[in-house]
């Protein structure tokens, strides 16, 4: 207990006692931060957009004449266990013609004198896919009944936006890795500076018998509140431009910036832990070996 | 008990030393001297394993170099004081700071930590100056200070290398006689010096060191 109160108050004075060397290294870790801080809301907000779009991704399925209701019911049931469909809303011969009257102003029976309109049926699909949504199997699958005439579906737009959305992903996972690569790197360096300036320290704990770990935790801890003070910053500064610029944005854009101010400094705070704790023990043990 | 067998080292850049045999029993105070490049200083890191004989062994009282894990080495550390001629003192802590380092290592107390080291720091005359930084102090004082360091967790062996090569002759004559006391306490200590004017009359084992070997 005594051991580990001592690292930990060493680890703050360290922070102190290197206060030249923090500052690039605060600073670093504070623009990977941003980076990831701005990636991560504007993926949630893109997230929150793909959502809306595929609450509007709609499959229209026209059965043949003769069908009957009962047969378009066992049918319905067959169709909700494909995979990725959500609701199915039935549309009888008879909700086909208010729509049509709805629509065009004209009653269709009295045109022709009887109602040649299909039963139908619209499927919605799942919002919540893990990746991009690919409706060709669900297609293949309808079109595997005999009963079904036609199916109408926006496959074309559909898959353009879902890839758009895949490509984003990447591209966003490739940032970020490289971003924490980068910030590893030049934590390392600026944490094997301050241990090079710390040679005879690290030689005299070692000489009077400090153990590996004992001559390493403070700088690790060094690190971690490195971390920690980028994250606030970056939290605050994040924020800061959020509510400066969000009612520009919904002025111009008609769209309500989503963020949630408590994941943003959880998810950064883990990211800069992590980079600082890789970053300084990188060095510090590259210096022991 | 300290047995040094059969011992070679040699650096890659040239030197070291060759077949060394050597005993120290507990309590035993011994002079090793030798120019400068002699090997005395290696004698004093491999007993402190800060390396590893190439042939022979070290073996300092259950640690034997040959078995030893590099992560065990510490612990022989702890019941060893070293006492060095530039001091190693950290420049950026004051005077009590320097003397608790290796109480902190070994986990003591913040109030055991106090004591003992107001003690250590009466026993070496420097009262009053706990608060100053190393370079405050003048060369005598710095190491005295480094003796309280590696007297403050009572060793068993004291391994100082050249400790008088930075003191005048009466600092120097004085901390002879400090670690002569130490020595009738029980501690083993071995001091590599090149200064035979100051030891020659003081009645203990002189062991003399050329080349990288022991002279005969």
């Amino acid at each position: 207990m005594n051991k580990f109160i001592f690292i930990l108050a060493e680890g703050f004075k360290n922070v102190w006692r290197h206060k030249s060397s923090a500052v690039s290294s605060i600073f670093s870790i504070y623009l990977m931060l941003i980076v990831s801080g701005s990636l991560l809301i504007i993926s949630q907000n893109t997230n929150k957009l793909i959502e809306y779009l595929r609450d509007k991704y709609k499959i229209e399925v026209f059965f043949k004449d003769g069908v009957t209701e009962k047969r378009v019911a066992e049918l319905v049931e067959d169709f909700k266990s494909i995979n990725g469909v959500n609701t199915i809303t039935v549309i009888s011969k008879k909700d086909a013609e208010r729509i049509f009257k709805s629509q065009f102003g004209d009653d269709i029976l009295s045109i022709l004198g009887y109602n040649p309109l299909p039963i139908s049926c619209v499927i919605n699909l799942k919002k919540d896919w893990p990746a991009k949504i690919d409706i060709k199997p669900i297609i293949v699958n309808l079109r595997k009944y005999r009963e079904v005439d036609e199916v109408n579906h926006q496959g074309k737009l559909i898959s353009r936006i879902e890839n758009y959305y895949e490509t984003f992903l990447k591209v966003m996972v490739i940032i970020v890795s490289i971003s924490l690569i980068i910030s590893v790197f030049i934590i390392s360096n600026t944490v094997r500076l301050t241990v090079l300036s710390k040679k005879e320290l690290i030689k005299s704990l070692q000489l009077i018998g400090a153990t590996k770990w004992f001559v390493k935790a403070p700088f690790i801890i060094e690190g971690l509140v490195h971390g920690l003070l980028a994250t606030i910053l970056s939290v605050y500064t994040i924020i800061g431009i959020l509510n400066f610029s969000k009612y520009f944005i919904y002025d111009l854009t008609r769209f309500d910036i989503f963020y949630d101010k408590v994941f943003i400094f959880q998810v950064l705070l883990s990211l800069s832990l992590l980079v600082g704790f890789i970053g300084s023990n990188r060095a510090i043990s590259r210096f022991l070996k | 008990m300290i047995k040094i067998d059969n011992v070679s080292y040699s650096y890659s850049k040239g030197g070291g030393v060759s077949n060394i045999n050597l005993t120290i029993e507990d309590g035993e105070f011994v002079f090793l001297i030798g120019p400068t490049g002699s090997g005395k200083t290696t004698i004093l890191r491999l007993l402190y394993m800060d390396l590893f004989p190439k042939a022979g062994k070290v073996i300092i009282d259950k640690f034997d170099s040959q078995s030893i894990k590099k992560r065990k080495v510490p612990y022989l550390r702890r019941r060893v004081g070293i006492i060095f001629q530039n001091y190693h003192l950290l420049e950026d802590r004051n005077l009590f700071e320097n003397i608790a380092l290796p109480l902190h290592v070994l986990g003591y107390d913040k109030e055991e930590i106090i004591e003992l080291v107001n003690e250590s720091i009466d026993e070496i005359g420097l009262t009053g100056k706990e608060s100053h930084y190393p370079y405050e102090l003048s060369g005598g004082e710095q190491q005295r200070a480094c003796i309280a360091r590696a007297l403050i967790k009572d060793p068993d062996i004291i391994l100082a290398d050249e400790p008088t090569g930075n003191l005048d002759p009466v600092a120097s004559f004085e901390l002879i006689k400090l670690l002569e006391q130490i020595s009738k306490e029980g501690t083993s200590i071995l001091m590599a010096s090149h200064n035979y004017n100051l030891i020659k009359s003081r009645g203990h084992r002189i062991i003399e060191m050329q080349n990288g070997s022991v002279r005969q």
